[in-house]
């Protein structure tokens, strides 16, 4: 009888299993797996005499952005209009938000999902050699590139390098920043300062400043990428715009004089004390916080910060009086001094492991989020620099002092420089990471530094 | 019945699950963990077998010989500074009459709070501009410390933290010693004119020293594994001043993807906890004279 009772046991489930996995073969009807199928043969042979698909069956999605806080409430909203016309669009679509901290997604829950294989279908993506190039080479990526061929906007984006792989896409970047100096007005109007435009003046108002007891520059450096947007920015006006570039074909060294001398300027002014006090220990958020309370004059940001300062929420009565100015030419810099940061690096990737359904709606999700419409409600809403060529004059659009004068940076400008990041390893940004830190802790010197840093991009070039 | 259980493959069909999951969930592991340790991978692309290449790279790696530097102090701080702590609190709450279950109570509570609570708890405490401690020091006109951003004091606030977070369970642990003691011992002392500290000194201690010993390896093995204290508060900074081994894998591993690189560290990890445990064990622990009574 005992026997009776576990064969019908273990009959019972096996019932119970062929129908679950027949149910998971419907779902995953099209999915491009092979393993998936052959695993487990008897689901196969069973799902097949299942009804057919039917269009409107409901599916869910996740998507995964980082527009989490106060700061980025433009964005998600504009992200959130987006997928409510995907969802209208796609019948049975239902896109589920996975929001998460822009640090945390990018450095140790992305990497760690592309890992283990199971990234959401969509998420918060960054170009480059550490992120999508890499994701890209080891096929976790959907290829965009018959999508953008489609909706016929392959060739709207100013700039997908960051994204591209072996000549295909594999991400798009949402918009495009511009890294310069954020200044209080009432702090320059107080002590007689006026936007500088050369070198001489610039260090004149940290100058000013610190005499005064302000603090010059405003800088959290607890997350090393802050301080390392004025060091990028600094390096490629001492070593010229494209030295980024040559990093990865040898063509230029991390510890070459004009590096050395760019971190050495860093390195003075960190001697001279014109940074916050325990910059080591604090978030990004002080640093936007400094400047609205007029604790420190100045700061090196993204232009993206300028949705900040333009809420009344959060800058208060700051409000309109908070200026920007990219970085003056440096004294013998090399190459073309008028170069600024521009990147289009930070946007939206896919998982190569979607089913037609899925694809459906990723190609939806593009064409809502990627036009013109929402190109113009990016930076009208949230300050946020176009990352599609767009036609007729999109600067008209912008009211906003801070974006004005950023818009008037890049047409001054000879050209753009992206951000290191985009170009390097994972491991040599770490390096360079760790090696701002210690400096900024005053335990290492430029040059030991820059040394380390070459060590390891040696090393990687290498494999 | 009786002959089912004279079978010996009916034993094996008992003991098989237990050994199939055994194999899964920590065999398997383990040995595809020494596999990786070996290997240069970036949990991507397929592996690479390197050799000793990982472990070369870790030990002359500055920062990795910097957090072994760190897990060291850790050990020397609990073994010289929170134990003869423990056993001091340990001492004075058995020997008060009153409120003794209060004062265990109290005590106790840092160590069932989570560490993430405790991190959070204490980064207020440092904070520098409005933060209990140097809100207190100003009263004497000190100048704000910037505790866990200076790389001068970013370390000792972390080690107080964390030996204030585990002190209250040793002490509960050694109470319990001290209170298990036949009340004998230290009346005859008593009558024989030892004062307190005498008898402290001369009769309770050595009696809980089975127990001090393990007070004193747990604190070891726990000073080899410690980083969740180490990431909330500090993340390892200001510059990787306050990291640890662990979270100097974790950072290897997990933000820049070496993955063949952090299981090698992981792998050290094991082996020098492994034999300073081991070692504590052999030179002193072994050495304990059993006391009866």
């Amino acid at each position: 009888m005992k026997r009776k009772t576990l064969i019908s046991l273990i009959a019972t489930l096996f019932i119970f299993s062929s129908v679950l996995s027949a149910c998971g073969g419907n779902n995953g009807n099209n999915k491009q797996e092979p393993d998936k199928g052959s695993a487990n043969p008897a689901a196969s042979s069973n799902a097949s005499p299942a009804p057919k698909v039917e269009e409107v069956d409901p599916f869910s999605m996740t998507l995964r952005h980082t527009q989490v806080g106060e700061a980025k409430k433009f964005r998600l909203a504009i992200l959130e209009d987006a997928v409510k016309k995907t969802e209208a669009d796609v019948p049975g679509l239902k896109i589920e938000f996975d929001p998460v901290e822009d640090n945390a997604n990018r450095f140790t829950k992305l990497p760690a999902e592309m890992t283990a294989g199971n990234p959401p279908e969509i998420f918060d993506l960054f170009g480059g050699v550490g992120d999508a190039q890499k994701y890209a080479a080891a096929g976790r990526l959907l290829d965009l590139t018959p999508i953008l061929e489609k909706l016929g906007i392959k060739d709207s984006f100013i700039d997908l390098s960051s994204f591209t792989y072996d000549g295909k896409v594999y991400g798009l970047p949402i918009g495009s920043s511009q890294e310069g100096f954020f200044y209080n007005q009432e702090l320059f109007d107080k002590y007689g300062l006026k936007e500088p435009k050369t070198w001489e003046e610039l260090e004149n108002i940290m100058a000013t400043l610190k005499q005064n007891k302000i603090t010059p520059i405003a800088m959290a450096s607890k997350a090393a990428w802050i301080p390392l947007m004025l060091a990028n920015t600094l390096w490629s006006r001492y070593a010229g715009p494209d030295v980024n570039f040559g990093f990865e074909n040898g063509a230029h060294k991390w510890n070459e004089p004009e590096m050395v001398a760019a971190l050495t300027k860093y390195d003075e002014w960190l001697e001279k004390g014109y940074f916050m006090k325990g910059e080591l220990g604090y978030e990004y958020a002080e640093m936007r916080n400094q400047i609205i309370t007029g604790k420190a004059g100045i700061s090196f940001d993204g232009i993206w910060s300028s949705s900040t300062y333009a809420d009344p929420a959060q800058a208060g009565d700051m409000v309109g009086k908070i200026g920007y100015f990219p970085m003056p030419a440096v004294p013998g810099g090399k190459g073309d001094q008028t170069y600024i940061n521009a990147n289009h690096s930070n946007g939206y990737g896919f998982s190569s492991d979607l089913n037609e359904n899925e694809k459906k709606a990723v190609e939806a999700f593009i064409k809502n989020l990627y036009n013109e419409e929402f190109q113009k409600r990016g930076l009208k809403e949230d300050n946020l620099l176009p990352s599609m060529k767009v036609e007729g004059d999109m600067m008209s659009l912008v009211a906003d002092p801070m974006l004005k004068s950023a818009a008037a940076a890049i047409s001054n400008a000879g050209g753009t420089f992206p951000v290191f990041d985009a170009l390097v390893p994972s491991e040599v940004n770490k390096q360079l990471e760790i090696g701002i830190q210690q400096l900024i802790a005053r335990k290492t010197t430029p040059q030991k530094l820059l040394d380390e840093v070459q060590a390891v991009q040696e090393k990687a070039n290498s494999k | 019945m009786n002959d089912t259980l004279r079978n010996g493959y009916v034993y094996w069909m008992f003991v098989l699950p237990a050994v199939a999951l055994y194999a899964l969930f920590f065999m398997y592991p383990m040995i595809t963990t020494t596999y990786y340790g070996f290997t240069d991978w970036n949990g991507l692309m397929p592996e690479k077998f390197v050799g000793l290449d990982n472990f070369v790279q870790a030990l002359q790696n500055d920062m990795f010989v910097h957090a072994i530097r760190n897990n060291l102090i850790f050990i020397l701080f609990s073994v010289f500074v929170q134990v003869p702590l423990i056993i001091f609190f340990a001492l004075l709450i058995s020997g008060v009459k009153r409120l003794r279950r209060f004062y265990k109570t109290t005590v106790f509570m840092p160590s069932i709070l989570s560490t993430s609570v405790i991190g959070i708890l204490w980064s207020f405490i440092y904070e520098p501009e409005i933060g209990l401690l140097n809100q207190f020091l100003g009263l004497f006109g000190v100048e704000p410390i910037y505790w866990l951003s200076d790389t001068k004091t970013a370390l000792l606030s972390v080690l107080i933290t964390n030996g204030w977070q585990w002190m209250g369970f040793y002490i509960i642990l050694v109470l319990a010693a001290i209170l298990s003691l036949p009340k004998e011992l230290n009346e005859a002392a008593e009558i024989d004119g030892a004062t307190g500290i005498q008898r402290a000194l001369y009769i309770t201690v050595p009696l809980i020293m089975p127990i001090i010993s393990v007070v004193i390896m747990l604190s070891i093995a726990g000073a080899m594994r410690v980083v969740d204290i180490v990431l909330v508060m500090t993340n390892g900074g200001p510059a990787g001043e306050t990291d640890v081994m662990a979270s100097y894998m974790v950072l290897q591993a997990t933000q820049t993807g070496q993955y063949g690189y952090g299981t090698a560290i992981a792998i050290l990890i094991f082996v020098f906890a492994l034999v300073l445990t081991g070692l504590y064990q052999l030179l002193f622990a072994r050495k304990q004279e059993r006391i009866e009574y």
